[in-house]
C-alpha cells in the first residue's frame, strides 16, 4: 500500500483526475465530503487529506510515502525531500510586488518591510540579494499591506496578476515559478520501491502524454 | 517561572522506565558488538571550543550549533558530532598508538532544531570509526558492523543503501562547474529534482555529454546491476575509479554474506561535506528517515594535524527505538522476582537472605513503607512480584502470588 498526502481542494481535485488517468480507480472517492482518509482498491493507496502546508511534514516524516504539493509550499517548508515530477498544473509565480512608483526603493531604502505569507522564501530571496528587510508574517489578503501602509512590498504567489492590478500594485522582480509537484519520502522511494516507481511511472506518462 | 520549571526545552527528553530500559539494552548490544569487533571505546567531553567543529569547509552549519561562551569569553559548542572531536584525539593523543585505530562511543550530540519540527536537539548516538587505512576491506568492515548492529537489535527489513561521493566528483571536475553550480547541481541532484536540474543544465554551457550524465544521476539508483549501468556512461578517471570501488566493497560484503542488506544510490551525495569517499544510510520501511549513516572522510583527520584516512558510522538511538516500537519489538522490563518482608528484630537475618537472592540473580526488592495499611501482599500484587518471602522469629516462610506457568 502506497500513503499519499494531498492538500484539501482545488488541487486534490486535479490529483484525483490525474490519477484516474494513471490507472488508479477512484471512483469510490467523494472528494467534497468531509472524510480526512480515502482509499482506493486497485492499486491500494491511501490519500489522507491534509492542510497544503502540512504535505512536506506528513512526507517528510514517512508518514505518507509520497505528497502532491505546490512548489511554494515546498520552498516555504524546506523539508528534504524527492521532488520527483512537475506536474505541470496549478502554475502560479512567486513575486515580490509593490506600488510602481516605489520601484527604487527596492535598493536605496534603508528598512524595507515586507509582508507575506512565505516569511521563508521572502528572508532566503532578500539574503541571497543581499538586503536587509523586516518580514511581516501575514496570513491572508496580503496586498492589502502595502495599500494600508504595513509594509513597503509583498512576496506573494500571482497566477493571472489580476488582484495585484486592481489594488494598483505591480510585480517588481518574479522570484520562481510555482507548479504542483510530486514529492516523495527518501526512505520509502528505497523501501517501498516497486509499488512506488510503478505509480511514479504510470504518472509520468499521463504527463508525457498531455504534452 | 513555574511553567519553565516543570517543562524541557525544544527537542530535549526525559526518558522513562521501559523506553529507558530498551534504550540501554540497545546500547549494552551495540557496546558488545563494537567490544567484540576489535573497537574501544572512548568518551569526549559533551562541550567543546567552537572551532573543533568549523573546518576549512564546515560541515555543519553554525545555525545548527548549540552555543556558549567560557570565563574568558571564548566560544564553546555542545558537539554537534562525535565523528569530530574523535578526529581531533586521533591526531594528537592518539597519533602514536598502532593503526588502524578502532574507536567506537555512545553518547549524545547536540543540534540547534527549529522547534515544532520534531526532530532532537539532543540526539543518542552510537558509532565508530576506523582510521588508518584508506583501501576497501576497511569501508566493508564498518558496513557490515552497521549491518550486524541491525541484525542484532533485531530490527527487521532494513537495508543499507550505499553511494560513493567521487563519482558526482569526477563528473563536476569534468565539466569544469565554479563551486557555487557544483553545490546548486549537488543539491538538486541529492532531491532528486529533476526538472529544476534540467532547467539549470539548460542554461550553463557544458558538453552535452556531460550534461546527460548529471541529468541521469538522480536515477542512478537500485542493486548491483545499477553500478554496472553507470560504469557504462561514466567517462573519466576518477567516476571508474568510484564505481570500482563501490565495487570491490560490495564484493567484500557479498563474501560476507551480506548482499541482501545492500541498495546502492549514486545520486546520494549531500549529507557531510567532509565525506571523500564511500558514503552509506541505513533505512527501513517502518521509518521515514535513515536510522545510520557513515562513510570514509579521508581529509578531516588532518585538520586536527596528522594526515589519516578514515572510515566510520553513527546510530541514532532514538530512531532504533522508534522501529522497534513500530515492529512490536520493545522488550518489557523484568518484574522484580522476590519481595522480602521482615519483622523488626529480624533485619540480619532478612538482609542477609537479601544478598543470597541477588547473588542467585533475582531481582529482590526489600518491602519498605511508610503507609501501615498496606501489606506487603498488597503492595507485590500492585507490582506484580510473583514471591513474597517473610522473614520472622519463627523462621523463613515463602509465598508464591501467582503461578507461573
Amino acid at each position: 500500500m502506497i500513503t499519499i498526502a494531498l492538500a484539501k481542494g482545488r488541487l486534490a481535485d486535479e490529483a484525483f483526475k490525474m490519477f484516474e488517468k494513471a490507472g488508479v480507480d477512484v471512483s469510490g472517492i467523494d472528494s467534497s465530503s468531509r472524510k480526512l482518509i480515502f482509499e482506493t482498491i486497485s492499486p491500494h493507496i491511501r490519500f489522507i487529506m491534509v492542510k497544503p502546508s502540512d504535505v512536506p511534514t506528513y512526507v517528510d516524516h514517512g508518514i505518507a510515502d509520497m505528497g502532491i504539493v505546490g512548489k511554494d509550499t515546498i520552498l516555504e517548508e524546506g523539508k528534504p525531500l524527492y521532488e520527483m515530477l512537475d506536474l505541470k498544473y496549478a502554475k502560479c509565480k512567486i513575486v515580490v510586488a509593490g506600488f510602481p512608483d516605489k520601484k527604487d526603493r527596492l535598493v536605496t531604502s534603508a528598512h524595507t518591510r515586507v509582508a507575506t505569507k512565505y516569511p521563508n522564501i521572502a528572508r532566503t530571496f532578500f539574503a541571497r540579494q543581499g538586503e536587509t528587510v523586516e518580514i511581516i508574517k501575514l496570513n491572508g489578503s496580503v496586498e492589502l499591506a502595502p495599500l494600508t501602509g504595513l509594509s513597503d512590498f509583498i512576496v506573494d504567489i500571482v497566477e493571472s496578476g489580476r488582484t495585484l492590478i486592481e489594488n494598483g500594485l505591480i510585480v517588481l522582480e518574479e522570484i520562481c515559478d510555482v507548479s504542483a509537484r510530486l514529492v516523495v519520502n527518501k526512505v520509502k522511494l528505497k523501501t517501498n520501491s516497486t509499488e512506488i516507481r510503478k505509480l511514479i511511472e504510470s504518472i509520468s506518462d499521463v504527463l508525457g502524454d498531455a504534452k | 517561572m513555574r511553567r519553565l520549571k516543570v517543562t524541557l526545552p525544544a527537542g530535549m527528553q526525559d526518558y522513562l522506565f521501559d523506553e529507558c530500559f530498551n534504550k540501554t539494552e540497545i546500547e549494552s548490544k551495540l557496546r558488545r558488538l563494537f567490544f567484540l569487533s576489535g573497537y574501544n571505546e572512548v568518551q569526549t567531553p559533551q562541550l567543546e571550543y567552537f572551532e573543533v567543529f568549523t573546518g576549512i569547509k564546515a560541515s555543519i552549519e553554525q545555525e545548527q550549533m548549540l552555543k556558549l561562551c567560557d570565563t574568558d569569553g571564548r566560544m564553546l559548542a555542545l558537539r554537534p558530532d562525535i565523528t569530530m572531536p574523535i578526529a581531533r584525539i586521533a591526531a594528537t593523543k592518539l597519533k602514536d598508538e598502532p593503526l588502524p585505530l578502532r574507536i567506537s562511543y555512545i553518547g549524545n550530540v547536540y543540534r540547534n532544531i527549529f522547534s515544532q519540527s520534531g526532530m532532537q536537539s539532543e540526539i543518542a548516538q552510537a558509532g565508530l570509526e576506523l582510521i588508518g587505512v584508506a583501501n576497501a576491506e576497511a569501508d566493508a568492515e564498518v558496513i557490515a558492523t552497521a549491518i550486524q548492529s541491525f541484525i542484532d537489535l533485531d530490527i527487521k527489513e532494513f537495508q543499507l543503501d550505499l553511494g560513493q561521493v567521487e563519482f558526482f566528483k569526477g563528473i563536476i571536475e569534468q565539466a569544469g562547474l565554479d563551486s557555487e553550480t557544483e553545490d546548486e547541481i549537488r543539491s538538486l541532484i541529492e532531491r532528486k529534482n529533476m526538472l529544476e536540474l534540467e532547467i539549470l543544465l539548460k542554461s550553463i554551457n557544458i558538453l552535452p555529454a556531460i550534461k546527460e550524465i548529471i541529468y541521469d544521476m538522480p536515477k542512478l539508483y537500485g542493486n548491483g546491476d545499477m553500478l554496472l549501468a553507470a560504469a557504462k556512461i561514466s567517462n573519466n578517471e576518477k567516476c571508474d575509479k568510484a564505481i570500482e570501488n563501490i565495487r570491490s566493497v560490495h564484493k567484500i560484503l557479498k563474501a560476507f554474506g551480506y548482499d541482501s542488506f545492500l541498495s546502492f544510490d549514486l545520486g546520494m551525495v549531500q549529507t557531510f561535506n567532509f565525506y571523500t569517499g564511500i558514503i552509506f544510510r541505513g533505512i527501513t520501511s517502518d521509518l521515514g528517515y535513515p536510522i545510520c549513516g557513515g562513510g570514509r572522510y579521508d581529509r578531516l583527520v588532518q585538520e586536527f594535524g596528522v594526515d589519516m584516512p578514515a572510515t566510520g558510522f553513527a546510530i541514532g538511538i532514538k530512531r532504533l527505538l522508534m522501529v522497534l516500537e513500530r515492529q512490536n519489538s520493545l522488550q518489557q522490563i523484568p518484574p522484580v522476582d522476590v519481595l522480602v518482608a521482615y519483622e523488626q528484630n529480624q533485619v540480619d537475618r532478612a538482609y542477609g537472605l537479601v544478598r543470597e537472592l541477588r547473588e542467585q540473580g533475582k531481582r529482590t526488592e526489600v518491602f519498605v513503607s511508610s503507609d501501615v495499611a498496606i501489606s506487603p501482599e498488597a503492595y507485590a500484587l500492585k507490582k506484580r512480584i510473583n514471591e513474597i518471602v517473610y522473614v520472622s522469629g519463627s523462621g523463613v516462610t515463602s509465598d508464591i502470588l501467582i503461578k507461573k506457568e
